[in-house]
């Protein structure tokens, strides 16, 4: 029987399991269960929101019906807690058991494959037809927390060298600014450019669950797998859907995690016929503008230089009543 | 019967099938199957006839099935529909 593990000592006898065979025990979960035979576990799994992890299966006992059991019920509790599809990271021998669940593949790389269960990918993209247009498309991730001149120099640059340009903003909550927020902005932003067609990115590009480690910002062979699987999962999947043939990247000058995964993508996507092309970082009096650089001088309440780093519809943004809370957020450091 | 509440139905097992039950504007029906391709007609069949009995109209069920036959699939629909159906 799958049963909750919180007590202290099937806590510490799941730890003891789960590095014994060979993944490491990871602190954050919404739940995590297993099954006892005597006093022994057998098999045990996590779910952290749409992500199962740390799922083991007691090695000798990996032909049953022990991982489904444990699948079973945290996907239950899951779909309980309103999320649709799951995700799941696994060696690649381990992909066909997920298979076998009716988990499909989503990407695979050498050391890594990532799997869904719940048939999300394809409800995403067919939610997206009526957003195809035919010509020279291109496209551009971005988090834009907040909305800064030089999202909207990358979005005009691009714009000028394509017939249509797909403006995907990350739809992880992970950030100060919430997501509707981020994504109003960038709305207002770049309504007067004709050719941007504005969507999200869903869980399927820089998310929890392709690229969990951009939000740590943990720089480490970990990351470098998971950039390359959403690397990929958008060249296979998601540009075909769109007919992308241009991705278009700012230089990065600061942040490790984002040079990194601008050079995966020069080395990866031409692979699959993606050029990607990478603009130069606009530039302001004291140095390049970053979102990063906006939330250090909001930080400190210096409303003056960042004029010259935010368009006047971000700058109403943060002026505003609305965004008193998140600044206080930032303030306090949380 | 009126589907009022998000429910699940169900395991992951082999011959047996995971439904999700859910409230939704049109009737909307997803089936992922380890046996699609030979049997996604006969395993829909079954399930616009449960839904028929019960006199569903609108709904999003969603099964994922491995290989469950006529009265597992109808089991566990039925009882999906009773849990999104309660008070």
């Amino acid at each position: 029987m799958v049963t909750e593990l919180s007590c202290a000592s099937d806590l510490g006898k799941a730890r003891a399991f789960i590095e014994r065979n060979g993944l490491f025990f990871e602190e954050v979960w919404d739940d995590l269960v297993g099954i006892h035979e005597g006093d022994e576990l057998v098999a045990v799994g996590a779910r952290a929101g749409n992500i199962l992890k740390m799922l083991v299966v007691e090695p000798s006992r990996q032909n049953g019906t022990l991982l489904g059991e444990v699948v079973t019920e945290l996907v239950g509790r899951g779909f309980a807690a309103g999320c649709d599809a799951f995700f799941v990271y696994t060696k690649p021998e381990y992909a066909v058991s997920f298979e076998s669940l009716n988990f499909s593949l989503l990407a695979a790389h050498e050391r890594a494959v990532l799997l869904e269960y719940g048939g999300g990918l394809d409800r995403w993209l067919s939610s997206c037809n009526h957003l195809l247009r035919q010509g020279l498309n291109g496209a551009v991730v971005m988090n834009c927390n907040p909305f800064t001149l030089g999202h909207r120099h990358l979005v005009e640059t691009a714009a000028r060298q394509l017939d249509n340009l797909y403006l995907f903003v990350v739809q992880e909550e992970r950030s100060l600014f919430p997501f509707a927020v981020r994504f109003r902005l960038v709305e207002e932003g770049v309504r007067d450019i004709p050719n941007v067609i504005l969507l999200d990115t869903s869980n399927y590009a820089v998310s929890g669950a392709t690229f969990p480690a951009y939000f740590l910002k943990r720089d480490d062979p970990i990351a470098l797998i998971q950039m390359e699987l959403d690397l990929t999962l958008f060249a296979n999947r998601i540009a075909p859907f769109f007919k992308i043939s241009r991705r278009f990247i700012g230089t990065e000058p600061c942040c490790s995690m984002t040079y990194s995964y601008n050079e995966a993508m020069k080395r990866l996507l031409p692979l699959y016929g993606i050029g990607v092309v990478e603009v130069a970082r606009k530039e302001a009096a004291d140095g390049v503008i970053s979102a990063s650089r906006v939330r250090e001088l909001l930080k400190y309440n210096d409303f003056v230089p960042l004029e010259g780093l935010v368009p006047a519809t971000t700058m109403a943004y943060l002026r505003s009543v609305e965004a008193v809370p998140i600044l206080e957020k930032l303030r306090k450091g949380e | 019967m009126k589907i009022t509440k998000k429910v699940q139905a169900g395991t992951m097992q082999s011959s047996d099938l995971m439904v999700f039950v859910e409230p939704f504007a049109e009737l909307s029906i997803e089936i992922e199957s380890t046996v699609k391709k030979q049997f996604e007609h006969l395993i829909r069949a079954r399930i616009d006839a449960v839904l028929a009995t019960h006199g569903v109209t609108s709904g999003k069920i969603r099964v994922t099935d491995r290989g469950a036959l006529d009265y597992a699939i109808e089991a566990r629909l039925e009882t999906a529909l009773k849990r999104a159906g309660e008070e």
